[in-house]
């Protein structure tokens, strides 16, 4: 399992690397346009002299190269640069965003492995109108976008019943409850898509298991029906279902942009949205980078966990 | 504002009436109220700001946070009086060179730093020096005759002097200018200081109280919490829930808005128009035919572009200023009505019967989406084809800003200070006369402004001046747009705006319900 962790681990190193710097080319490749943006806001008067002196105090006149070098041996550092714009270290910038995306995105991973797991497996154990609602939960969840899905929540318990908060986050440092309940409805909001895609796969692989001679042995043992499912058939039912869930993780990162514009959570979305809108480039290099890193990490994880079910998997 | 002897002003800001500078608009239900109405304001920026040196004012709700923690020498009203702000008394001289402010004793900046006429003098040769400066600080030099008198000199006559330097640009702490570290959090002297504490850089920015600051009655509530919230939709949310007690609201909201029970003041924004720079016809001589242009003003129907396109949230215009301005003819009828066929006649006596093309580039994202389908449309109707060139990215505003284009469409202006107008879109340097041609008319016309020995003098050669661009219709004004802001009544009011450019609530117009 040692050798198969860091295989995976040093896979991931090597996507991380090209991505980012496919990434740092597009973003710093136009240096003399930082330049010009970062002068003069929308309407730049700066002459050609002040934008060059411009790019010389930012570190765009160098080669890209050079620079991607530079930013690498900053990361390294835990240094991702300054805001061109505010001059906030893009580090603590991301300190303060990153636990509210995390938070969100955490939460309703976490609820959905525990809801698609028992809507899954009831669905395949049960069959019939369960099966049914559990197909219709699943194709609904997936047909209604979810920021449609948080209009409608936002309007429902947090204008109309003064149930939830509409906007804004607490830190759990500041009260723990007020901060639940800020993330309830953007959870939900998200819920309701995840779930029912992760909960399908579930229930097709735990039918496939159920049907599997190992399956009607067990039975024939007088093995409970409980015990069979938990202990052999989620078991190998979870492969599936494991890359479903990390192939959620990764759209959950892209939804929950909108998520917070809808709410007004101050996480990593809106921030990478608003610097990508006003050229600000470390903080959106911050900010992929950070999304790179997570999608990387969940997937190591996944393929961990796959192996962990599934050890014939180990020799992919 | 303008007269042969100015001595010193000690009047009271003269705020115009909400029906004259905004509309108020009400409604019966009722929304949430906030808590302990008095001391907090809770406020939203549609965008956050980008630092806290006072030259990264953004203007308009962006201006929120630099009002509330810098002072500026002077302040100026809705119709460009200007009344005291760190200046208790002024003169200005006739000839309009020569601006001399006495500034208040005792004041000192939040590091406690004198306010004084060395640190105003700091402040103005740095903006000087900033490429953002946009020409205005051009020509002027600044001395300090006593440690408490500033005195601004410009070479040339301009009496904009006050609208356009001083009343705009806060006043921060030399010692922290010279830091360069401008951007975590501010030292002024204004009517409120940063709570860093309850303070998270683009997200939620609180202020509290200055005591110590001279207008500090003025400003009613102890504590004024901004927070960055970008979305439309969230920001209709929080204002009919009770988190937020005002913000700005778009057009589409309006009717959403008032059946929550908030109000509504609607203010003019801006002149959407057409420019068409290319008066000699050097790039695309049909242009440069003032028949042609005065048919371009003759096919646009601009009360029913405000009625469909902006489902009335637009006033249509003949006229570049505002009508409360001092450069707005009153009485002028519309020289071009809606005539598609005297347009047809005045392209044929123009010898372009035929038509001819035009590249004219469309920028997204301020607000004439709907618009520029429809300009295409009837300017093709007098046989004008128009070639849409689509600007993005970094680069854009710069190329649209570079000639290439001499037609643009653009939201400007509508300032309270039609100076401002003249010096952006008119003179030959403008910067949105992208052709820069020169104009006799213009600068004599411009001179005689300068030169002018009384204020109704004044008034006349400013109105030659916008009569003489329509004559030679060098602009397509279309509409003015209504800009909209949303608050609860009963957490706070605004009985007033003060807002020369007739855009938003200035942070001193916000008061106890």
């Amino acid at each position: 399992m040692l050798g198969f962790l860091v295989r995976k681990v040093a896979r991931s190193a090597a996507v991380l690397v090209v991505v980012s710097f496919a990434t740092f080319l597009l973003i710093y490749g136009n240096g003399p346009g930082i330049a010009r943006n970062v002068l003069g806001g929308s309407i730049s008067l700066a002459t050609d002299a002040q934008v060059h002196a411009e790019m010389v105090k930012l570190g765009l006149d160098r080669p890209i190269v050079v620079q991607y070098g530079s930013w690498v041996n900053g990361v390294l550092t835990g240094n991702l640069q300054d805001s061109f714009f505010t001059g906030q270290p893009v580090t603590s910038t991301l300190v303060n965003r990153v636990p509210v995306t995390l938070s969100v995105t955490g939460l309703t991973l976490l609820l959905t492995i525990v809801f698609s797991v028992l809507m899954g497996v009831a669905a395949a154990v049960y069959g019939g109108w369960v099966d049914r609602l559990v197909q219709l939960l699943a194709v609904l969840g997936g047909a209604v976008p979810s920021f449609i899905v948080a209009i409608g929540l936002v309007f429902a318990l947090a204008v109309d019943i003064r149930l939830f908060p509409a906007t804004g986050y607490v830190s759990p440092s500041q009260s723990v409850s007020q901060w639940a309940q800020s993330l309830v409805l953007p959870v939900v909001a998200l819920l309701v898509g995840s779930v029912g895609s992760a909960a399908s796969q579930f229930r097709g692989a735990v039918a496939d298991a159920l049907e599997q001679a190992y399956v009607r042995t067990l039975r024939a043992r007088g093995i409970a029906e409980r015990y069979i499912i938990l202990r052999h058939v989620l078991r190998n039912a979870a492969g599936p279902g494991l890359t479903v869930l990390s192939l959620q993780t990764i759209a959950l990162i892209g939804g929950v942009v909108v998520i917070e514009q809808v709410f007004a959570l101050p996480g990593m979305g809106q921030l990478a949205t608003n610097a990508a809108e006003q050229g600000d480039v470390p903080v959106v290099m911050g900010s992929v980078l950070v999304m790179i890193v997570v999608v990387l990490v969940v997937n190591v994880l996944t393929d961990v966990a796959t192996a962990f079910v599934n050890p014939k998997s180990k020799l992919l | 504002m303008l007269g042969t002897r100015l001595r010193t002003l000690r009047t009271l800001a003269t705020l115009v009436p909400l029906t004259l500078a905004g509309t108020e608009v009400t409604s019966a239900a009722p929304v949430s109220s906030h808590a302990a109405a008095g001391s907090t304001l809770t406020i939203a920026l549609p965008n956050d700001i980008t630092g806290w040196g006072p030259d990264q004012a953004q203007g308009n709700y962006q201006a929120w946070p630099f009002e509330a923690v810098y002072d500026s020498l002077v302040r100026c009203t809705v119709s460009n009086a200007v009344v005291p702000g760190l200046a208790t008394s002024w003169t200005f001289n006739p000839r309009h060179t020569v601006f001399t402010a006495h500034i208040r004793p005792g004041m000192v900046f939040s590091d406690g730093t004198p306010v004084n006429a060395a640190a105003v003098k700091a402040n103005y040769s740095r903006d000087q020096k900033l490429p953002t400066g946009g020409g205005y600080w051009t020509g002027l030099t600044f001395t300090t005759p006593d440690p408490m008198t500033i005195v601004v000199t410009s070479a040339k006559p301009d009496p904009a002097m006050p609208v356009v330097n001083l009343c705009t640009n806060g006043i921060a702490s030399p010692k922290y200018l010279a830091s360069g570290k401008l951007n975590t959090a501010p030292v002024g002297s204004g009517p409120y200081t940063l709570e860093a504490s309850a303070t998270t850089p683009g997200s939620v920015y609180t202020l509290v109280k200055n005591p110590g600051n001279w207008d500090a009655k003025a400003f009613p509530f102890n504590t004024i919490v901004m927070k960055v919230i970008g979305s439309p939709t969230a920001i209709i949310n929080a204002l009919k829930t009770g988190q937020l007690d005002g913000a700005p609201v778009p057009q589409n909201l309006y009717n959403e808005t008032i059946a929550s029970g908030l109000k509504l003041v609607a203010l003019p924004g801006e002149t959407t128009r057409l420019l068409i720079t290319d008066h000699l016809g050097k790039i695309v001589p049909a242009l440069g035919n003032v028949n042609v242009r005065r048919a371009m003003n003759m096919v646009f129907d601009k009360s029913a572009i405000a009625k469909a396109l902006y489902q009335g949230h637009a006033t249509p215009t003949d006229q570049i200023p505002p009508p409360t301005a001092d450069a707005y003819s009153k009485g002028l009828k519309d020289p071009y009505p809606y005539n598609i066929a005297a347009a047809k006649a005045l392209m044929a006596k123009a010898g372009y019967a035929n038509g001819f093309s035009v590249d004219m580039p469309f920028y997204a994202g301020v607000g004439m989406d709907s618009l520029f389908p429809v300009v295409i449309q009837q300017l093709g109707l007098i046989n004008i084809k128009v070639h849409e060139v689509t600007l993005t990215g970094p680069n854009a505003i710069s190329e649209l800003l570079s000639g290439k284009y001499p037609l643009l469409m653009w939201p400007l202006g509508n300032y309270g200070n039609t100076l401002s107008d003249i010096a952006q879109a008119i003179l030959q340097p403008s910067i949105w006369n992208v052709e820069h041609q020169p104009d006799a008319t213009i600068q004599s016309l411009y001179t005689k402004m300068l030169n002018s020995t009384t204020t109704a003098q004044y008034k006349a050669n400013l109105q030659a001046i916008y009569r003489y661009t329509i004559d030679q219709a060098w602009f397509v004004p279309i509409v003015y747009q209504n800009v909209y802001f949303a608050y609860n009544p009963k957490t706070v009011s605004i009985p007033a705006v003060s807002d020369s450019q007739y855009l938003n609530p200035l942070l001193w117009d916000f008061r106890l319900p």
